[in-house]
């Protein structure tokens, strides 16, 4: 898309035009009630024209002795005004602003949607700040550019179409001179607007530079502690907090003056107004009311100058986000859904257990995008259905990498996995992930209660016997219960924390709450002390609906009663065999991995009887 | 000792809870101490506030001006009358103009010297605070404190403070000036201001309200988006998207309806302000008008009171609008001084002075540990009952698994933290009598993770510290780069050696390594073992080590097993007792041989991973 694009004057306003997409659509779907509310904006602004005439009209009875009833009119008219007036401010807020947080809400939905539908290796490469500073901070942008940003850009066009007409008609002399200070309003604001933003960018980056150094000064606490240097890290503080006042000071310098200028650049109207006004009142060439109405109007203008500025800066940043969203709407999942005719054929197949669970991985490579070495190097390995096969290998051996491709977590070639026969790539996605259980290593549990995370799976939270059960089988049973609300307890950051192997067990449950044909434990009991660990895989295996269980492992106990063991290296698949064959080879990986883990469970042994029988230190 | 901070930091996590509450309530005390913050800067405290006065007074002055030209000098046709006060006019507006200005930039300039002075005291102060209190409080809370609250509270003196004074000295003035020039009139044309000054006080309770509802509901929604986006690869195995979405919807509608909620507020509001000075001008013009008409009220006066009617009004929206700035400026206020009374590691030491190196007496190095017993909580002993002694100048290795309480005892050498029962000797004085930032300043400290700050490699060495050499001796040939966010651009090796020489720059009387080589590969360890043996000569060294190999030759081992010393002497004495220390080395062994086989790369990514950062769990 971007290759296509010719090069060409127009470049730069296709390229705007692309950019504001968005916010174009957005505008076009809300249209009505926008519609609506810039109606009752116009009816505001045309009316905002009438009171200096009554005014006008009040004084030169007043001074030109008309009947006095005209008096009563005039305030009668006044109110009658200001009561329209009040009911079109609350349509516009109704209706203009309203629509506008329906359009952000709409926003936000379709953000939130587009990244439910997008695939690991988005997430890999987006951080999570980032993320929310687009649904927030962004979504907010445009959805002010829709609202205030186009409300201020229509207040302020028919403010200039109304009031100068007002005053035309009054007297055309008077307005050309109410309007000579008016070219200088433009330069005025561009010249505000450009400084604004150029201060505003480094006041900034300042405060990202402040903040920066105290989070440093803070996290390092330990070692200028340790060195007894605070004096030197609060001078750099003190440095950084001067040198941002200063940009603060002089963004003030700016931000402050503009508005009173504007509002003197329009009393050299007034001044003018005086003098040369005063003498055709004088001279009676106008009537006082006259201008009396003038005096109104010039301060009425003010406002639609400043506003000017104001809608183009709402209008800038709203396409600036607008773009920074579409190009997160422009990302495409990069696992896809078989083509349709896999589906249908799916769809006559007979229920989700009828997934057997015999995996084949043919000649496997596989590399993450954007790396340069293959995290797995022709992986050729067939896992009957039932079998519980180990993984064994060091961080980075490709263990992890092999477990997530069958639940297409990442993208694998066609042709390279297949289960029960068939690629893995001709499932539909949601029919394969309903028949794996996956443990990974990050063990997130939502901060929900213990219940509602058991049953993430499920259609519904499962009862209770069922829940007992489960928790039965994961070596849970007791500790659920002795949590402070059992079940119903709630977890995470506003609940409550639990222990690592806690963890580690609840997310185990949670996978095989829903009879997986595959359960895949990726590390996912290094927490749990042994002797639950070997419980914890004898209840799986004894269970009637046994599944094929892929478990990638540190411990020698979660491995060494596994049908098969798979060593992998580098991403290569360097042994296989049972336990029994592998300790038999000498010098592999294998054996050095066994005698290794058998010394450290000696010395955690060790330190268990230390601490019955404490040795007296000598002095 | 530990306690103190404890019941404090439940205040911390309180505000937020109390925020979100919306509890904010104006304390005397709080006020006061702003107060004296903004009497400590006469110059633009005073000076804005005069201009501000100038500034009001010019304002109010504008339209009566206009008054008087038509009643002195169009009515009576006195062409030098009209000269003479569109002088005066274009003179106030002049004065206006630049007192308007002149007011802003001076209180701009007054919140951003309070704030300055307040960020230092508060960063002053939390490096005062004992590193218990760090080990329980994310120090992103804190920074949010010296950054975010502390800008909140300087929006607050800018635009919340000062525009609600000068809104406040406009509309007073107005009313004082209507009844000045007509009393009757002005009783008239305010008859209706009381009740929309009531109004605004609801509407400014009633926005508050609708605004705390918005800001809680959006932090809802962050974090359940927050939430999901973190357990995005759950919500996708189990199949979940469209409910997890379904949810969002839901979330999101809540806070969308919070936010019209407002927009509702503001939409009543302000067709109320519009219809009360409607009514207002209404009946100026008709009494005022009649009144004129019958030669009672001169035409000026008159014309006086259309400007001034329309512009008493619109002040009680800005007031309303900014009060809530103003009172979550002070809820910043109070955040802030809240943690300006945590209780400081030195009491009795004013200040954070600079430390004159040389003029410390230096210290031998003997240390005694007497029956030393430590828990971070409650009872939960990671120190028991620990007794040695260490002789000036040996170099003695502190071996024990993870989690044995290695890391503790360079804690307590440090005075981090002070035992729970016993004592420390050094020099045969009890640790507790020195000065903690006198103690640390004589103590060289290198550690596994070696924390860079940004700015020069010069000035990773120093610490800032100024009139300390060292510089020329970093062969690292990388002067004049410039280390960003912490040191990406440096190895394992070059931050080792770095903090070598941070810590020789400190000319140490005593070494402290923590497991200062187990992140490096062994040539890099070797030379810094070099290094340290040549300029550690004479004093004793302490070195907290994973690989046994490096404290093979150390005059003295102390093996310590869930905060035990368990087994004590040279390598020799402890590999023929074949206890947990001579288990220790031969499993290294083993994992040497695994290492080697499945090459280097991969040993270093395994011991980072496995290896346990420091603080207690």
């Amino acid at each position: 898309m971007q290759g296509e694009t010719p090069r060409s004057p127009l470049k730069g306003l296709r390229k705007r035009w692309h950019e504001s997409a968005l916010l174009r659509q957005l505008m076009w779907e809300y249209r009505r009630p926008i519609a609506i509310g810039l109606l009752t904006l116009v009816i505001v602004d045309i009316l905002e024209v009438i009171p200096p005439i009554l005014l006008k009209h009040a004084v030169d009875v007043v001074v030109e002795r008309k009947p006095l009833e005209e008096i009563w009119w005039m305030a009668a008219a006044y109110f009658f005004i200001t009561l329209i007036q009040g009911f079109c401010r609350y349509g516009w807020r109704r209706y203009l602003l309203r629509s506008s947080f329906f359009a952000g809400q709409d926003l936000r939905n379709r953000f939130s949607k587009h990244l439910f539908s997008l695939s690991p290796s988005f997430f890999d490469r987006k951080r999570l700040g980032d993320l929310m500073s687009l649904s927030s901070n962004d979504v907010e942008a445009v959805r002010a550019a829709l609202g205030s940003g186009l409300l201020v850009a229509a207040d302020a066009l028919f403010y200039f179409v109304s009031v100068p007409v007002a005053m035309l008609i009054l007297s055309p002399q008077l307005t050309l001179l109410a309007f000579l200070p008016l070219p200088l309003i433009p330069w005025l604001v561009a010249r505000n607007e450009r400084l604004i933003h150029q201060r505003f960018e480094k006041v900034q980056q300042s405060f990202g530079k402040l903040s920066a150094l105290a989070q440093e000064t803070l996290t390092g606490v330990r070692v200028i502690k340790a060195f007894a240097a605070e004096p030197g890290q609060l001078e750099r503080f003190r440095k950084a907090g001067q040198e941002y006042m200063d940009l603060n000071m002089s963004f003030a310098r700016v931000q402050s003056s503009f508005g009173p200028l504007l509002d003197f650049t329009m009393s050299l109207g007034l001044v003018a107004l005086l003098w040369v006004g005063g003498h055709h009142a004088l001279g009676g060439t106008e009537t006082l009311g006259t201008f009396v109405a003038f005096q109104r109007y010039i301060q009425k203008m003010v406002w639609p100058m400043a506003a000017v500025g104001m809608a183009v800066s709402f209008y800038q940043r709203g396409v600036a986000s607008s773009r920074r969203l579409q190009d997160v709407f422009d990302e495409k999942s990069e696992i896809l859904e078989a083509p349709d005719f896999s589906q249908s054929e799916l769809n006559h197949a007979p229920g989700p257990r009828a997934i057997q669970g015999e995996i084949e991985f043919r000649n496997l490579s596989f590399r993450y995008s954007g790396s340069e070495e293959n995290a797995l190097d022709r992986v050729s390995l067939v896992i009957p259905a039932k079998a519980r096969v180990a993984f064994v290998g060091a961080v980075g051996s490709g263990k992890s990498t092999l477990l997530s491709l069958i639940p297409r977590l990442y993208p694998a070639f066609d042709g390279s996995i297949f289960l029960d026969g068939r690629d893995l790539n001709q499932y539909r996605l949601s029919e394969l992930r309903k028949n794996i259980g996956f443990v990974g290593q990050d063990l997130f549990l939502f901060s929900e209660t213990v219940d509602q995370n058991l049953g993430w799976g499920l259609d519904e939270v499962p009862a209770r016997s069922a829940l007992l059960k489960l928790s039965e089988r994961v070596a849970l049973d007791g500790e659920i219960e002795r949590l402070p609300q059992g079940f119903a307890t709630l977890l995470g950051e506003r609940g409550v924390n639990l222990s690592g192997g806690q963890r580690q067990r609840l997310t185990i449950a949670r996978a095989i709450a829903r009879s997986p044909a595959i359960l895949i434990l990726d590390d996912a009991l290094s927490a749990v002390d042994t002797r639950t660990e070997s419980r914890l895989l004898g209840e799986l295996r004894s269970r009637e609906h046994r599944c094929t269980e892929l478990i990638a492992a540190h411990r020698i106990s979660s491995i060494q009663e596994a049908d098969w063991i798979v060593v992998l290296d580098r991403g290569r698949l360097i042994q296989q065999g049972t336990h029994q064959q592998l300790i038999s080879e000498a010098g592999g990986l294998y054996r050095d991995f066994y005698d290794q883990q058998k010394l450290e469970e000696e010395l955690a042994h060790y330190g268990e009887r230390a601490d019955q029988a404490p040795i007296a230190p000598g002095v | 000792m530990a306690k103190e901070p404890i019941k404090h930091l439940s205040l911390l996590e309180s505000e937020d809870l109390e925020e979100q509450s919306g509890r904010v309530q104006l304390r005397g005390q709080e006020v006061a101490r702003l107060f004296r913050l903004l009497g400590g800067h006469p110059g633009p405290l005073w000076i804005g506030i005069l201009l501000m006065f100038l500034a009001t007074g010019a304002a109010l002055l504008e339209p009566r001006l206009f008054g008087y030209a038509i009643d002195d000098a169009i009515i009576p046709k006195n062409e030098s009358r009209l000269f003479q006060l569109t002088l005066i006019y274009f003179g106030v507006q002049v004065l206006r103009v630049l007192t308007t200005i002149g007011q802003g930039y001076f209180f701009t300039l007054l919140g951003q010297r309070v704030m300055q002075e307040l960020r230092q005291s508060l960063l002053t102060h939390l490096q005062r605070l004992p590193v218990s209190l760090y080990d329980r409080t994310p120090a992103g809370r804190l920074v949010t404190r010296v950054t975010n609250d502390i800008g909140s509270l300087a929006e607050m003196f800018s635009a919340g403070f000062a525009t609600i004074i000068t809104n406040v000295l406009t509309v007073l003035g107005i009313l004082i000036w209507l009844f000045i020039l007509d009393f009757q009139l002005a009783l008239v044309a305010m008859a209706i201001f009381p009740i929309l000054a009531g109004f605004s006080i609801y509407f400014s309770a009633r926005l508050r309200i609708a605004y705390r509802e918005a800001r809680n509901r959006l932090s809802a929604l962050n974090s359940f988006l927050a939430e999901n986006i973190m357990g995005m690869r759950v919500v996708q195995l189990f199949a979940r998207e469209s409910r997890q979405f379904a949810r969002f919807e839901q979330v999101n509608a809540r806070y969308t309806s919070a936010q019209i909620e407002s927009i509702h507020v503001f939409a009543y509001f302000q067709p109320a302000i519009t219809w009360a000075s409607g009514i207002s001008m209404t009946a100026v013009v008709a009494v005022g008008g009649y009144r004129a008409y019958h030669g009672d009220l001169a035409v000026g006066v008159l014309v006086a009171f259309f400007a001034y009617v329309l512009t008493a009004f619109q002040p009680l929206r800005e007031i309303a609008d900014k009060w809530n700035l103003f009172l979550s400026g002070m809820a910043s206020a109070e955040r802030i001084f809240s943690i300006l009374d945590w209780p400081v590691e030195d009491e009795a030491r004013g200040s954070l002075t600079v430390i004159d190196r040389s003029k410390l007496p230096a210290i031998r190095g003997e240390i005694i540990f007497e029956n030393v017993w430590f828990a971070y909580s409650d009872e939960n002993w990671v120190i028991r009952d620990l007794s040695c002694r260490i002789d000036p100048g040996a170099r003695v290795g502190i071996v024990g698994h993870t989690g044995a309480g290695k890391s503790t005892i360079i804690s307590l050498l440090l005075r981090f933290y002070e035992p729970n029962r016993g004592r420390i000797l050094l020099d045969g004085r009890d640790l507790r009598s020195f000065d903690r930032r006198e103690l640390r300043a004589r103590l060289g400290m290198i550690q596994q993770e070696v924390f860079l700050f940004s700015g020069s490699l010069h000035e990773n060495v120093t610490l800032f510290r100024e009139g300390l050499e060292g510089s020329a001796e970093i062969p690292l040939g990388l002067q004049e780069k410039d280390l960003y966010e912490r040191g990406v651009n440096l190895s394992m090796g070059e931050r080792q050696r770095l903090a070598f020489y941070r810590a020789r720059a400190a000319k140490p009387d005593l070494w402290i390594l923590d497991e200062a080589t187990a992140n490096v590969d062994s040539t890099t360890e070797q030379e810094i073992s070099a290094l340290l043996r040549q300029e550690s000569l004479g004093r004793t060294q302490i070195l907290v080590a994973h690989r046994l190999a490096t404290i093979r030759d150390a005059d003295l081992i102390l093996v310590l097993h869930h905060g035990q010393l368990v087994e004590q002497g040279s390598h020799d004495q402890l590999m023929k007792i074949q206890g947990v220390y001579s288990k220790m080395v031969e499993l290294q062994r083993i994992e040497g041989k695994a290492q080697s086989a499945e090459g280097q790369r991969r040993d270093s990514d395994q011991r980072v991973g496995s290896s346990v950062p420091s603080g207690p769990a």
